[in-house]
Formats: C-alpha cells, sequence, structure tokens
C-alpha cells in the first residue's frame, strides 16, 4: 500500500490550497450571509479559478482538458472545500458533467460542447432530474408504481422535441449555460425504460430559470427551478439512446458522471470542510483561555479535538481509498458507503466545533456556516434513500 | 406519591394556551420574514394579547392577581408557546417566574405597593434579572472539583450616597433587556458582599442596549445594561444589604427553557409527521416506509423521554418533599433533564427536517428554523459540558468551600 502523492498530484492540491487559502476563504464567510440567494454568487472567484484549471480539471487531455485522476481530483474538492464547500461544489459540479460528456457523448457532440466550455471561464454545466414531485422516486422507482419519477415530458416533432414541465432544486440552474436534462419520452414505461437524456443549451427557446431556493446552507451554490414551455432540442442533443437515459452508468463505467463520480465528489466535500472544523476547534482550544489557563489543558475538551480527528482521518483514508478505486476502475460499494459515512463525520465534526466555540462564549459566524453547510448532505437526495441504493449495490 | 396526572385546572390551561397560539400565534410566527433565523422580529402584538390572557402573570400568586401557577403548569404552557414562537415563549416565562420571585417572595410590602400596580396595568411591562457580566462568564470548566480557583466576583458596584444607591458597571446577556421596565441586578456592596436592587428602566444613568442574535444563543429578547451613575432609592434594596437573595443562581433551578426547548421539537414533529401522511413517494405515503416511520418513531422517543425528565423536574420543584422522603434522588435534575432534552431535541428536528427531503433547509419552510432553535437551546444559558460537570460534582457529593471565593476575590 502506498499513499504517497505524485509530483503532478502534489503540485495540484499546492495550487488548490493556495488559491482556497487567498481568494476563497477571504469571501466565504461574505457570500454566506448575503440574504438574497441569487447574490450569493461571484463570477470573479469562478473565473479566476478557471484560469487555474478548476473547472475543467476533469475534461480528458485528449479533449484538450487536464485529465486529471480521481486521486487529484479528491485532493483539490477537498482542498477547495476546507475554505468554502459550496465554492468548492461549484467547481466539481463541471467535473461531474465533464465526465459525463467524456463518457456518453458522440465525437460530434464532443466537438460542439466541450470546446466552448473549455474556451469560455463562465462556461458552469448543470443536470436536471428533480422535480417538484419526483425526488426519491427517481433514484429509487418503486417497482409497484411505473407511472412514479419525474414528468417532464418529450415529444418528438421531425427533427426536433419539444420538452414540457419543470424541474426544481437544479444546482448550478441560474448560472449555467449546458444542461443535462432526463425527460419522460415514453409515458407508459417505468422511469429507467422511458427516459431519454437531452443537451439544452441556456439560450434554448422555450426553456427559462425561475425562482433560486433560498438555502440555509451551500448559500454560494445556486439550486434553481427550471420551466420548460416547448422548449425546442435538437435530435442531435439527445444523449446516448432514446428511452435509455439509465444506460449511461452502466455503459461508462467509473468514467461516469453518476452516482459514482457524485459520490466521491461529497465525500471529498465534507472531508475537507472536516479538516477546517478541526483546525478552528484546536486553533480556538490553543489560544482561549477560561480560569487562566488554556482550554486545550481541560480533558472534555481533549476528548472533543481527538473525536473530531479520529472521524476526520477516517473519512481522509476511506475518501482517497475510493479515488484510487475509481482510478484503478474497482467497481463496489464503497463510493457510496463513504458518501454515507462523510455525512455522519461532516455533521458531528462541524456540530462539535461549534459546541466547543459555543462553550467558550465564543459566537463564530464561520462555525455556524460549517454546521449549515453539513446539514446539506442529509438533503441531497433523501438521506435514507442514499444509504438504501448503496445498500442494494451490496447485494448486486 | 410522585403523579403526573394533571388537574383539570392544568389540562384546561394547557387547551386554552394550545388554541391561542394555533389561532393567534402560528399564523404570524410562520410569515416569512419570521422564518430567517437570525433576523426575525418580536411579535409584540401576539405578547399583548398573550398578557391580556394572563400568561405574562402566570406564576404570580392569585392574591397579587396572577394565576397563581405552579412549575410544572408554568413548563407546559412554556412548552404550548413555544410550539408557536420561542421568543414569545421565553419572554413570558421570564416575567411569569420573575413575578413570583419579586412580588410573591422577595418585596417588601412598600416595594410591592409602589411596583405592583403598574405591573398589572400594563401588558407590555416586563421584568428581567441582570446577574451575568462581561468577563464572569460562570463556568466551571477548569475549576472542576478544585476549591482554589474562583472566577471574579461581581463588578458592577453599588455605593450608598445620601437617600440613593449610586450604582456604576456593566450586566450583559440579560434576557428581556429590551422589554423590561424593572431590572432585579446583583451588585456589589465591596466587602459587605452582594446585593440586588430593583432598577426601573427609566432609572437616570442607566442605559440599555439590545443585543442581536450574533452575540450570543438565545430565545427572546437580551441586552447590555451599562450603569453609570444611576440612581436609585435606598428603598429599592431586596433582602439585606450582602445577602442578595438571588446569589446562587435561585432561579436556574426551574425548567422553564427545557419547556421551551420541548416546544420546539415538537413544532418539528408535527410538521414532520402531517407531511409525511401527505407526500407519496414510492407509489405509498412516506410514513408507510419503514425508514421514515422509523425515523417518525426516533422522533416521538426522544421527544416523550424528554418531557418524562422535564415534567420529572418541574414536578420536583413544587414538591420538595418528595425528594425529602426519597421518592426522587436527590440529584440536579434540571440539569439532568437540560443535557438530555437539548441533544435529544435537536436531533429530533434534524431528523423531521430529513422527512421534507430538500424542503427541510429552504429557509422559506420551518423545518429549517425548527432545527437552528433546538440549536440554539442546545447552546444557550449553561453548555452541556459544563452541565456534566456540576452533575458530576453533585454526584461526587462535591462542596465547595464558601471561603474560597472570598479568598479568591482578594
Amino acid at each position: 500500500m502506498d499513499f504517497t502523492l505524485s509530483n503532478e498530484q502534489r503540485s495540484w492540491q499546492m495550487t488548490a490550497r493556495k488559491f482556497a487559502e487567498e481568494e476563497i476563504r477571504p469571501i466565504s464567510v461574505e457570500r454566506d450571509e448575503i440574504s438574497d440567494p441569487r447574490e450569493t454568487f461571484d463570477w470573479e472567484i469562478i473565473k479566476k479559478g478557471s484560469r487555474l484549471g478548476f473547472r475543467t480539471m476533469a475534461v480528458p487531455k485528449e479533449w484538450g482538458g487536464h485529465g486529471t485522476d480521481f486521486v487529484t481530483q479528491a485532493l483539490v474538492m477537498a482542498e477547495l472545500a476546507k475554505a468554502d464547500s459550496a465554492i468548492s461544489k461549484t467547481f466539481s459540479q463541471c467535473w461531474k458533467w465533464s465526465h459525463l460528456i467524456a463518457a456518453t457523448c458522440t465525437d460530434e457532440q464532443k466537438r460542439r460542447f466541450l470546446q466552448p466550455f473549455l474556451e469560455d471561464d463562465t462556461y458552469l454545466l448543470g443536470k436536471g432530474i428533480s422535480e417538484p414531485s419526483a425526488g426519491s422516486d427517481n433514484r429509487l422507482p418503486p417497482p409497484d408504481d411505473p407511472k412514479a419519477g419525474l414528468k417532464l415530458r418529450a415529444e418528438r416533432h421531425g427533427d426536433d422535441w419539444i420538452l414540457n414541465g419543470e424541474k426544481c432544486f437544479i444546482a448550478n440552474a441560474s448560472v449555467g449555460k449546458l444542461f443535462f436534462i432526463d425527460a419522460r419520452t415514453d409515458p407508459n414505461a417505468p422511469l429507467k425504460q422511458g427516459t431519454t437524456m437531452f443537451l439544452v443549451p441556456r439560450d434554448t427557446p422555450g426553456f427559462r430559470i425561475g425562482k433560486v431556493f433560498n438555502k440555509s446552507g451551500w448559500r454560494f451554490y445556486q439550486n434553481g427551478e427550471m420551466i420548460f414551455e416547448n422548449a425546442r432540442v435538437p435530435h442531435a442533443n439527445v444523449v446516448g439512446p432514446v428511452n435509455g437515459s439509465d444506460m449511461k452508468t452502466q455503459q461508462a463505467g467509473d468514467r461516469t458522471g453518476g452516482d459514482l463520480f457524485g459520490d466521491l465528489e461529497l465525500a471529498a466535500n465534507a472531508l475537507g470542510v472536516c479538516d477546517d472544523a478541526c483546525g478552528m476547534a484546536l486553533r480556538l482550544a490553543r489560544t482561549k483561555k477560561q480560569g487562566g489557563r488554556l482550554l486545550f489543558e481541560q480533558q472534555v475538551v481533549q476528548l472533543k479535538l481527538n473525536r473530531m480527528h479520529l472521524l476526520t482521518e477516517a473519512l481522509r483514508s476511506f475518501v482517497m481509498r475510493v479515488a484510487w478505486e475509481h482510478d484503478h476502475k474497482m467497481h463496489s460499494a464503497n463510493p457510496g458507503l463513504c458518501m454515507n459515512f462523510s455525512t455522519d463525520v461532516i455533521q458531528e465534526v462541524s456540530e462539535r466545533n461549534l459546541e466547543l466555540h459555543a462553550d467558550a462564549g465564543v459566537m463564530n459566524a464561520r462555525a455556524d456556516k460549517l454546521v449549515r453547510d453539513a446539514i446539506i448532505w442529509s438533503h441531497l437526495a433523501g438521506d435514507s434513500v442514499q444509504r438504501m441504493k448503496t445498500t442494494r449495490r451490496l447485494a448486486k | 406519591m410522585y403523579n403526573l396526572q394533571l388537574s383539570p385546572e392544568q389540562l384546561e390551561i394547557r387547551d386554552t394556551v394550545r388554541d391561542f397560539v394555533a389561532r393567534d400565534v402560528k399564523p404570524h410566527a410562520l410569515r416569512p420574514e419570521r422564518l430567517e433565523a437570525r433576523t426575525r422580529p418580536l411579535l409584540i402584538d401576539v405578547l399583548d394579547k398573550a398578557s391580556q390572557l394572563g400568561l405574562r402573570t402566570l406564576a404570580l400568586s392569585e392574591d397579587a392577581g396572577g394565576a397563581g401557577a405552579d412549575t410544572l403548569t408554568s413548563a407546559i404552557v412554556t412548552e404550548e408557546l413555544a410550539l408557536g414562537d420561542p421568543d414569545v415563549a421565553a419572554v413570558l416565562a421570564q416575567t411569569s417566574m420573575l413575578a413570583h420571585l419579586l412580588f410573591d417572595r422577595l418585596m417588601t410590602p412598600e416595594q410591592h405597593a409602589r411596583f405592583l400596580p403598574p405591573f398589572l396595568a400594563d401588558d407590555r411591562y416586563q421584568l428581567a434579572l441582570a446577574d451575568l457580566e462581561p468577563d464572569r462568564d460562570g463556568v466551571l470548566g477548569i475549576r472542576y472539583h478544585r476549591p482554589e480557583m474562583s472566577e471574579a466576583g461581581v463588578k458592577t458596584t453599588a455605593v450608598r450616597a445620601g437617600d440613593v444607591w449610586v450604582i456604576n458597571g456593566v450586566k450583559d446577556r440579560v434576557a428581556n433587556a429590551p422589554l423590561a421596565k424593572l431590572f432585579a441586578v446583583e451588585v456589589s456592596n465591596g466587602a459587605n458582599g452582594v446585593s440586588t436592587l430593583l432598577v426601573p428602566s427609566d432609572a437616570p444613568g442607566l442605559s440599555i442596549s439590545e443585543s442581536d442574535r450574533s452575540s450570543h444563543f438565545h430565545h427572546g429578547a437580551c441586552g447590555t445594561l451599562a450603569f453609570q451613575d444611576c440612581r436609585v432609592p435606598l428603598e429599592n434594596l431586596i433582602g439585606a444589604e450582602g445577602e442578595s437573595p438571588l446569589d446562587g443562581n435561585a432561579t436556574r433551578d426551574l425548567p422553564q427553557d427545557q419547556a421551551l426547548n420541548l416546544g420546539i421539537g415538537r413544532a418539528a414533529y408535527e410538521a414532520a409527521l402531517d407531511y409525511a401522511q401527505l407526500r407519496v413517494q414510492g407509489g405509498r405515503r412516506i410514513v408507510e416506509h419503514q425508514a421514515i416511520g422509523t425515523k417518525l418513531a426516533e422522533v416521538a422517543v426522544r421527544l416523550e423521554v424528554a418531557r418524562a425528565a422535564i415534567w420529572q423536574a418541574a414536578w420536583a420543584c413544587d414538591h420538595p418533599e418528595a425528594i425529602a422522603d426519597r421518592s426522587l434522588p436527590d440529584l440536579p435534575l434540571t440539569r439532568i433533564a437540560k443535557v438530555f432534552a437539548s441533544e435529544a431535541i435537536y436531533h429530533a428536528t434534524k431528523d423531521a427536517a430529513e422527512c421534507f427531503g430538500a424542503m427541510g433547509v429552504m429557509r422559506d419552510m420551518p423545518l429549517q428554523k425548527y432545527a437552528h432553535d433546538a440549536l440554539v437551546c442546545l447552546h444557550s444559558g449553561t453548555s452541556n459540558s459544563d452541565t456534566k460537570l456540576h452533575i458530576a460534582e453533585a454526584l461526587a457529593g462535591y462542596r465547595r468551600p464558601a471561603s474560597a471565593a472570598v479568598l479568591a476575590a482578594e
């Protein structure tokens, strides 16, 4: 077993650490505190990060990207998240769909969409699955209810498809330029056999963004509504086979932008938040005094710090192992288990950090932010649903 | 006999308050601006109505014009109010508790005659206790099980000058400060010890500032009092000089904050239970899924066990003889309830929010507010870490030598 990083991996990590500390951290709490959810976003930080490669690092080299491996991606996500979880997620959301493009798009589609993505520092990607009445149903479709799941309708008219319906909670909705949209193309078939994925550019006629959701955590990250009113998408934008949206994950293996990367992404992001919480707590304990003595001298404080660090280091081991397994194309339920574990760890570690600050009579807006960001993990896709889905992978 | 069967009066009060909350509090509490956990304004109109219903004077004796409610009844009312709005519950619980303490137990007949009529006549006359100071945190922490070190003494001073006391100093984290018209203030008389003075909010030399929610975790309204040559009549002394009847946190044994916490947990639970019976995923209402059913069951378990601990502590306050005759253990029951309830209810609100999926973290939905409100309870007042140290000292029968405080102060 060898945990040594290559020079290239180390170099990405160091660049990310510097960028995170010097550029992201100074704006993190300030962006979080803006009350209008549309105003929390900051294009300058996206452009700066993009110029350093953090937007396009997952695009394969043959298509003009950086072609970084999954270990590097995990390292960078954690470093960026250590400064701001939501800003890190905004970048990695683009990697998720870069993987999807690489895995599932035709060469013609790659030319049409990867090229502008690579050239434009403000070109962000997103994917629309969830709808007001279809959340968990898209992830664990009930076998006894074939009509369950997303309802957005796509009907073929000659060379075009006409889309009608709406999506909600869609990441990067208000800032993205290109979206993968899952739509029902056969309303009578169960979800997996009746859904097709479309590439939908922002300027598609009949397609618009509704409200941006006002979340308690991850405030920088833009989750919005999408409204399709006779939106016209050319047949050339169909990804994979018609009625075969679900095929992507099986065909694509670990190059997918689907669940496998998504699980690693959340776990690596959580790791960065935990690192930040541990750092804050340790700094507090070593500087703040009570009764004339440093907090660190107290047993109850030492025990809490111990708990925070042991959980964080266990998560680090798991995250790096899953990233390494992705690079070696080893398939297992580990990514899901790691993501489930990260939900528990990020919440306990961020809550303990807040507790140490509150116990010391120190109000810290950042400690509060980390707790709010951490709670998001339970609400991304239905916490129990994510866990049961992982378990079903174990039984396959 | 340990008995938690509620009397007809207690049940009636609970029903009355429950109706009031459903009709007059919840509709306001769930307005969008109230869901912003950090900047929400106080519901002054609701406080007025609650006062007219007798909830401001709930624990004040019937002789003095109140409802004479005992600790358990007060806890039940606070829970119901907090179900609608924790800030309203916090303000009323504090005034009601202090009304009983000050008017029924501590004031002289002369003070009673001077302060009671205006208190009864004014729905906006709230009461406050000012005992905490900056740099006097009251934390046990490093002093656990050790006699040698003590926190600093009271720094706010009161000096006799003719027929007045002249007060100088600062008090902070004063619950009800921005609303109160009368304060009980702990002051140092130098070598003579610590006394308590009654200070009206319009006393010359007193300035009151409201503290926002980023200054410390609290429900209700809090603030800081600055005394600069503030003058009150000599007759405003409560008890004897140098023998403050409030020193030693006499008011902190009542489980009011815990009852408030419970109301927050119940609000989250009721919302989740309703939603789970409406929302359909996986071909059936989500309450019919084991995962959600179990989660709701865990929420209910946490709330009911928390309630048992809180009510036991409240009942013990009303029946000190039950500890003397060994019906109940001689333990700090309110502290025990605090540790269990605050942790259990925080988890319960998070679990309840999870039933709502993404909507559970939206600021225009109440679930994130319930989780935040429970987090505030988890971190307000004495911390759980410190409370456990207090409990541990009690378990071991440890008593801190009284002289240590005096020695350390010199």
